[in-house]
């Protein structure tokens, strides 16, 4: 199992970091001699200083005995140029692109997929948008993500002091609201991971995630007091790539937007690319302008600004002048504990957003899509069952699951099930397990996901 | 300013006029009515003038033709037509005061279709035909008439074009200017054939098709008959009429594009949408207020109702009825609808429904500003930004247009004319419509009023024919600057 990145930044980073915790070979290619550097001392992977158009520096990667390329470097034409060659050296080999420039996707639809054979193109500002949009529809969510093409949906929130079920174990939970299907899939307590069973109780101020069938989403956050209309008011600091995709997708919608730029130019050209969205021309971090843009009456702001320090201001000074949600746009990992810790509960990290449709993609396979949780402690996975694993044909109490896993949800067709102890799982099924890093490997093992994957 | 390519260029327009009387001097000769004297001396009256201009600058070809010559060949090109074109009536004994035969050939050239001949049907034919074909040619423009047929005319046309065709945001049809002059006018042709043939199939003799036809696609108005369309009594007849005038009053480009097999470019642009909703809104009110008032029947309300306010929003003046029987609503509704107009780029006059648009849309922006102190935003329409300079010269426009309004009206009401028809009166000539309300009505025409008032209004109409701008540029001290 050999993947070849080009690109040492965050996003090749972070896959990186991934791929070697799960024993895979990855060798990483990237000019910049210091990013290799620091890869190199924190993972074991190796690495090749040079540039990634370069056909020589992809051959001596290896890349014809690879299963899978990757192409995340910051630059789209250097990811193409990449990947063009890599089609020559190495036709069969899979491919990912990650490209931000839409002129190059939207040309014509499935352009690059044939003619560079690009099996997966990965636009990072429109995960992200689409990742601002589902936070707008469930404003009290803070992670949405979905399975089973969008019918089963993982929320996770923070459990406040006044719901209903606070205090109460899960099975007394169960019991309460049989009809109700859901299940809690993890915990997170004072930042830790709890993998939930029937004796643990829900305390305020937890980070519950919950799977649920998709339209039973509003209710289920009603059941734990997380529930709240889409905000209609709604600001936009900073008019880049992003904001200007946000708001042209809340644009379609009947919401009163306003987005709020400092360059004047980009202002004349936001306002002739937007029809309903009122542009402003200020300082995000200004107050006067804030103020005068009646922020206190805001249901949702978000900062967008491509300068995360810009962002964490702009969002602390709208907390603060009494906008009543935030959402605000990181890129640095490190800056994530922080965030939460300065009390910014909504944040969207468009690496994080690439890396989880990246991780997404290459686990396919009998892996159909994983997802991220709380930083990197644990995943969802969507797997299909085989006949041959041991997961089939007995109930799920009498399976021998590495600790730390746990199956949330079994799709059977069009059916969806959400386990108990008696439940058992067919041949073919859908399964959506949760795993804790550590366990993921023997998890593939049983799963027997590996031997066909790639 | 080059004078000598100014002239020859205005020499050459006048031979064009002088071969368009060709036509009406042939139809006196078979008709046998009277007409041939006065129509042949005015040919050969217009052919020598023009020889005069044209041959001692034959030779001359322009250096250059800036915005000052375009300007120029236009407003004198115009006035030079008209003069030519009011001599069959005055030579003719059709109208013996100069003053008359002036203001009708103004009328005709303008396509505002306002007459001071009392007895229409007792003009010989040929002149007649004489008083619609100015309406033809200038529906629209002779300026782009010559550009199409005159072959040499490449260098400057677009000067030429914009000076004739002051459309807000001028679009070129085609690469080169006479390729798009020919387009217009092919379309323009097309259009003409067609009506010509549906109204013979009524009882119409074709020279009456001819004329009514001549009438309708230039939103002009002058009819052979007395009683204007209303003479006919046939819905037939007063169908066709309103589907012509609706596409004159629709701008040409959209015509082109939906010749060359792009359906649905009418309701895409969002001038003809309001265009036509317009007049759909302003028909169902004026329904409304006729019915059991002036008409008994549903039907016949509506029938008169639509024809009327076509007839006027399109800046024709047609007629079927005298509105100033009706009730206030309905008189209010076509007054306002002689300031609108048509749409740009179309036959018809008055503001233009897209200057309406982008200065509402303007306005509204200030509004916003207000509120927003910060905002930043931009007039569009149709997805597309309207630049700035082309917002100023838009409210430059609307400014004058109200200015000559009041100004006009107060000459012509010092000429001795009662309030309400000077100001319908000025309103109905400058935005080229015809009949106005009071003694200007559609049972009345313009012949009682004073010779004074006669001249202001004739210079009205030519300044809504040509738009203000390229009329008044030439009263200024600068413009005559070296």
């Amino acid at each position: 199992m050999r993947f070849v990145i080009v690109g040492a930044g965050e996003v090749g980073f972070h896959i990186a970091q991934k791929l070697s915790s799960e024993n895979k070979d990855v060798t990483l290619i990237d000019k910049n001699a210091e990013a290799l550097r620091r890869i190199t001392e924190h993972l074991d992977v190796q690495a090749i200083e040079g540039s990634g158009c370069d056909p020589h520096i992809l051959k001596e990667a290896g890349l014809g005995e690879a299963e899978t390329f990757l192409a995340v470097t910051d630059s789209d034409e250097t990811n193409l140029i990449a990947c063009f060659f890599a089609n020559l050296i190495a036709p069969n080999v899979k491919k990912l692109a990650r490209i931000r420039n839409e002129a190059y996707t939207h040309f014509q639809p499935g352009l690059l997929e044939r003619h560079l054979k690009i099996d997966k193109i990965i636009n990072p500002d429109r995960e992200l948008v689409a990742t601002i949009e589902r936070f707008i529809m469930l404003p009290d969510a803070e992670d949405v993500s979905e399975f089973a093409d969008g019918r089963i949906q993982l929320i996770g929130f923070r459990l406040s002091e006044g719901s209903e079920v606070t205090g109460m174990s899960l099975a007394e939970i169960r019991q309460r609201h049989e009809g109700l299907r859901f299940v809690v899939g993890a915990i997170f307590r004072n930042e830790t991971l709890i993998v939930p069973k029937g004796d643990n109780r829900i305390e305020a101020g937890d980070f519950i995630y919950v799977v649920c069938e998709r339209k039973l989403v509003k209710q289920i956050l009603r059941l734990f007091g997380c529930y709240s209309d889409m905000p209609r008011n709604i600001l936009i600091i900073g008019g880049g790539k992003i904001g200007l995709l946000t708001a042209k997708l809340l644009e379609t919608r009947d919401l009163h937007i306003r987005i709020l730029e400092k360059d004047r130019k980009r202002c004349d050209h936001l306002s002739e690319l937007l029809n309903r969205t009122l542009v402003i021309h200020g300082d995000g971090t200004d107050q006067q302008i804030l103020e005068e843009e009646n922020i206190s009456r805001m249901e949702l702001v978000l900062t967008l600004t491509g300068d995360e320090e810009t962002n964490i201001l702009c969002s602390l000074l709208a907390k603060r002048l009494g906008a009543q949600r935030i959402i605000t746009r990181i890129s640095k990992f490190s800056y994530m504990p922080i965030v939460y810790a300065i009390g910014l509960t909504h944040v969207v990290n468009p690496r994080l957003s690439a890396i989880n449709s990246i991780l997404h993609y290459i686990r396919r396979g009998k892996i159909l899509s994983a997802v991220t949780l709380r930083g990197e402690e644990a995943e969802v996975l969507e797997v299909e069952a085989m006949k041959d694993s041991d997961l089939v044909g007995r109930p799920l109490r009498d399976l021998k699951f590495p600790r730390g896993a746990l199956v949330l949800a079994v799709i059977r067709a069009k059916e969806i099930i959400i386990p108990t102890g008696e439940t058992a799982i067919h041949p073919s099924d859908r399964v959506i397990i949760l795993a804790e890093r550590k366990a993921i490997p023997r998890l593939e093992n049983q799963l027997s996901v590996r031997v066909r994957s790639f | 300013m080059q004078w000598s390519y100014v002239l020859k260029f205005t020499g050459l327009l006048l031979w064009c006029i002088s071969l368009f009387m060709i036509g009406s001097l042939i139809t006196s000769l078979i008709l046998k009515d009277g007409g041939s004297k006065a129509l042949s001396l005015s040919t050969l009256i217009s052919f020598f003038t023009g020889s005069i201009l044209f041959f001692p600058f034959r030779k001359e070809s322009p250096r250059v033709i800036g915005h000052r010559e375009g300007v120029a060949i236009v407003t004198l090109g115009w006035f030079g037509a008209t003069l030519m074109g009011s001599l069959p009536f005055f030579l003719g004994g059709v109208l013996p005061s100069f003053t008359d035969a002036f203001f009708e050939s103004m009328s005709g050239f303008t396509t505002t279709g306002a007459s001071v001949l009392v007895d229409i049907e007792s003009v010989p034919k040929s002149i007649l035909l004489w008083r619609s074909t100015t309406h033809w040619l200038g529906g629209m423009g002779i300026i782009v008439l010559s550009l199409a047929i005159l072959p040499f005319l490449g260098v400057g046309g677009m000067q030429l074009y914009k000076a004739e065709v002051p459309s807000p945001v001028p679009d070129k049809l085609k690469p080169r200017i006479r390729d798009t002059a020919m387009a217009l006018w092919k379309i323009y042709l097309l259009f003409t054939i067609l009506e010509v043939a549906l109204l013979t199939a009524s009882d119409m003799t074709f020279l009456d098709a001819l004329c009514h036809t001549f009438g309708t696609l230039a939103t002009g108005g002058f009819s052979t008959k007395n009683a204007s369309i209303g003479h006919y009594q046939s819905l037939y007849v007063e169908i066709i009429v309103m589907l012509f005038m609706l596409i004159a009053g629709i701008n040409f480009s959209l015509h082109y594009q939906f010749v060359r097999g792009r359906m649905g470019t009418f309701i895409r642009d969002s001038e003809c949408k309001l265009f036509l909703l317009t007049v759909l809104i302003f028909i169902i009110l004026c329904t409304l207020s006729l019915w059991k008032s002036s008409y008994s029947s549903f039907g016949e309300a509506f029938r008169y109702a639509s024809f009327q306010v076509i007839s006027i929003i399109t800046t024709t003046g047609y007629a079927t009825a005298d509105y100033e029987l009706w009730p206030g609503l309905p008189q209010a509704i076509l007054l306002f609808s002689m300031f609108i107009g048509a749409s740009a780029g179309s036959t018809g006059g008055g503001i233009k429904f897209i200057r309406l648009m982008i200065l509402l849309r303007h306005a509204y922006k200030e509004l916003e500003r207000i509120i927003h102190p910060h905002v930043v935003t931009q007039v569009k329409l149709g997805g597309k930004v309207i630049p700035q300079d082309v917002i100023s010269s838009m409210w430059g426009f609307f400014v004058l247009y109200l200015g000559i309004f009041v100004v006009a009206s107060w000459l012509v009401a010092a000429s001795g004319v009662d309030m309400i028809t000077a100001f319908s009166s000025v309103a109905a000539t400058l935005g080229n419509i015809g009949p106005g309300f009071g003694s200007v009505g559609p049972a009345e025409n313009y012949a009682s009023l004073p010779e004074v008032a006669k001249w202001v209004l004739s210079f009205c109409m030519l300044l809504g024919r040509l738009e203000i701008y390229t009329v008044i540029v030439l009263l200024m001290p600068e413009f005559w600057k070296k």
